[in-house]
């Protein structure tokens, strides 16, 4: 339902404005980031994908800029702007459109052009009671628009790295199996492989190099590489370095040596990636394979306990929360907890707001360091069009 | 009636190839006035009107339906289209203009045999350099939809019109998607395909655009013209 007559653009100014009345007296100070955006900071970000569904253009100078896809990156960049230290303490508001390619072509549930009401936390060190204050507050905004059917959805990517780090898995397998979360087959495939055949990658190095890459020495291994280019009158052509390229089959020879991954423990892991239901529910069940793991319960479960107690104190009722391990996926900008507000008459595919944790977004916005992050966003033409029952 | 427009290449090696193939069925395609004009005809065909266009716009022609049927290389038709199937319906591969797109990394990379190596490097790649590994091209489209169907989204696309093979070397890029027909200038620049890194087997094809007004004259124009060509 995009705004275009006067008729829907004055009620959804007005939802808007009532929302943002809600963001400012929570302390959240309103701002109003430029719509053109540099197209490099979203692409360091999400990666190429990001063109498939973003207006990516060429300006007269050549330089790359974008229609912003989201409030997000824009709200960071002007954050970093303003401030020397990127990590001071702050808090943002904004209200504004964004757009996005729908390869599909453009329709009702699927616009080019969208309005977002959201809020931003910067800085914060109490990251449960940030998350919780971001999610109250969504909330709050929302009831005060009208809606009173909603239901919370919430995922964790921290609780899958730590979980990982719980079995004991060696860091480079958990790196290769956090990448692998993204996407569903990847992550099955990287768990037959390990607990499979480990060696596999090996075999595709060079016999003759095996023993040197899979030892002590790094500069035995840099120099046995090279000697084997030189050999077969292979040029070395391009940026990546004979160190670069001996490192990654560095890993591989590693990985060879490992033992395969326990059946139990591949186990361990897709059955955590399958839990979903009820938030308190799901606490126990992850609670109980934590506890069947090597290190036992870590400190990821008393996350997961302290963000609902601290959302219970915000008012939340937790009867109205679920939690999915897998969802979080093809979300690439989050780092931690993600989450969205489905309300009954749009669906699950249509949340009215949704948002999270990334810690590492500051630095890909241009800080020089990690600056811990969390906000959402609510759709406010799916939000009218769920507080006017449906209609369009 | 309204005529059928056919768009063929307008120069160079794919004009001749067409003109060669329109002869071999018995059909004489030629230019009307100037040996210069960009307008023809075929011999026996009066509801068949010629255009003599570059191949890259035959592509743009039939998704926009200004033409009905084109005589293109597949790799520009997925290329300049994200819904091919539902824009145009290629109706026949006519053995020639063969081109393979594919993905070709520096030779020295040995260990790097597949795309899902390239993934493996990224973060590493990114770590060192300060940015994700470029990929040179002027096929922005095929690249970005063949690697988001595997599931790698961590590199760069760099736009290149030319000489896109030796981008490695003046290190502007650190990998490429291009056409390749024998491997030949690959290998003369230190470069070498993927083993998974073929994205498409591309030869001329005669398309035709769904978009395009179709009349039930013009389809049986179409039939007979697709006869003819497929003796």
């Amino acid at each position: 339902m995009p705004a275009e007559t006067v008729k829907q653009f004055d009620a959804l100014e007005r939802q808007a404005q009532a929302l943002m009345a809600v963001f400012t007296k929570a302390g959240h100070e309103a701002v109003a980031p430029a719509v053109i955006q540099p197209a490099d900071v979203f692409l360091d970000a999400v990666g190429e994908a990001l063109r498939a569904r973003t207006y990516v253009f060429t300006d007269p100078d050549g330089a790359e800029l974008c229609l912003r896809p989201d409030l997000t990156v824009p709200t960071c960049r002007l954050h970093i702007a303003r401030n020397g230290d990127p990590a001071r303490q702050a808090k943002y508001c904004y209200n504004g459109s964004a757009f996005r390619f729908q390869p599909q072509g453009a329709d009702e549930t699927h616009p080019r052009e969208f309005r977002q009401a959201g809020i931003e936390r910067f800085g914060e060190t109490s990251r449960e009671a940030a998350e919780a204050a971001t999610i109250a507050l969504i909330i709050s905004a929302l009831e005060t628009a009208g809606l009173t059917d909603w239901s919370l959805r919430l995922g964790d990517l921290g609780l899958f790295r730590a979980l990982l780090t719980a079995a004991g898995l060696p860091p480079r397998w958990q790196k290769r199996l956090s990448t692998a979360f993204w996407r569903q087959d990847a992550l099955r495939t990287e768990l037959k492989r390990l607990s499979t055949q480990p060696a596999e990658r090996a075999k595709r190095l060079p016999g003759e190099l095996l023993k040197v890459l899979g030892g002590e020495d790094t500069d035995a291994a840099e120099a046995g590489v090279a000697a084997y280019l030189d050999k077969r009158g292979i040029e070395v052509v391009g940026t990546r370095s004979i160190f670069e390229m001996t490192e990654h089959m560095r890993e591989m020879a590693l990985d060879a040596r490992e033992k395969p991954l326990e059946a139990a423990t591949a186990r361990l892991i897709e059955t955590y990636v399958a839990i979903s239901g009820p938030a308190l529910t799901a606490g126990a069940k992850i609670s109980a394979l934590l506890a069947g793991t090597k290190s036992g319960t870590g400190a990821a479960l008393d996350v997961y306990d302290r963000r609902l107690a601290l959302l219970a104190n915000a008012g939340i009722d937790l009867g109205r929360v679920t939690f999915s391990a897998e969802f979080g996926r093809n979300l690439e900008y989050y780092t931690g907890l993600v989450f969205e507000v489905i309300t009954p008459t749009l669906g699950a595919a249509s949340p009215v707001a949704g948002g999270g944790r990334y810690d590492n977004l500051m630095r890909a916005a241009g800080a020089r360091v990690d600056v811990p992050a969390v906000g959402a966003a609510i759709h406010t033409e799916r939000l009218l069009q769920a507080v006017s029952g449906g209609r369009s | 009636m309204s005529k059928l427009t056919l768009a063929v290449p307008s120069k160079g090696r794919l004009m001749e190839q067409t003109t060669e193939l329109f002869a071999q069925a018995g059909l004489n395609v030629r230019k009307i006035g100037h040996a210069r004009g960009y307008r023809g005809e075929i011999e026996g065909l009066p509801n068949v009107d010629v255009a003599y266009v570059s191949s890259s716009e035959i592509a743009a022609a039939l998704k926009s339906g200004s033409v009905h049927l084109g005589i293109t290389g597949e790799d520009l038709v997925c290329e300049t289209m994200s819904d091919s199937e539902t824009r145009v319906t290629f109706l026949q591969k006519l053995g020639f203009g063969f081109a393979d797109v594919v993905v070709a990394v520096p030779a020295c990379w040995i260990d790097v045999a597949s795309v899902g190596d390239l993934e493996d490097i990224a973060q590493s790649f990114r770590r060192a350099h300060g940015r994700w590994p470029r990929a040179a091209t002027k096929y922005m489209n095929l690249t970005r939809r063949f690697f988001a169907a595997k599931g790698f989204g961590d590199y760069r696309i760099v736009e290149s019109l030319g000489a896109t093979e030796g981008t490695p070397a003046a290190g502007t890029a650190e990998f490429i998607v291009d056409i390749t027909t024998t491997g030949e200038t690959l290998r003369a620049n230190g470069l070498r395909i993927l083993d998974d890194g073929v994205i498409l087997k591309s030869q001329a094809n005669l398309v035709a655009s769904n978009v395009a007004a179709w009349t039930p004259q013009l389809l049986a124009v179409r039939e007979a013209l697709t006869r003819r060509l497929k003796r």
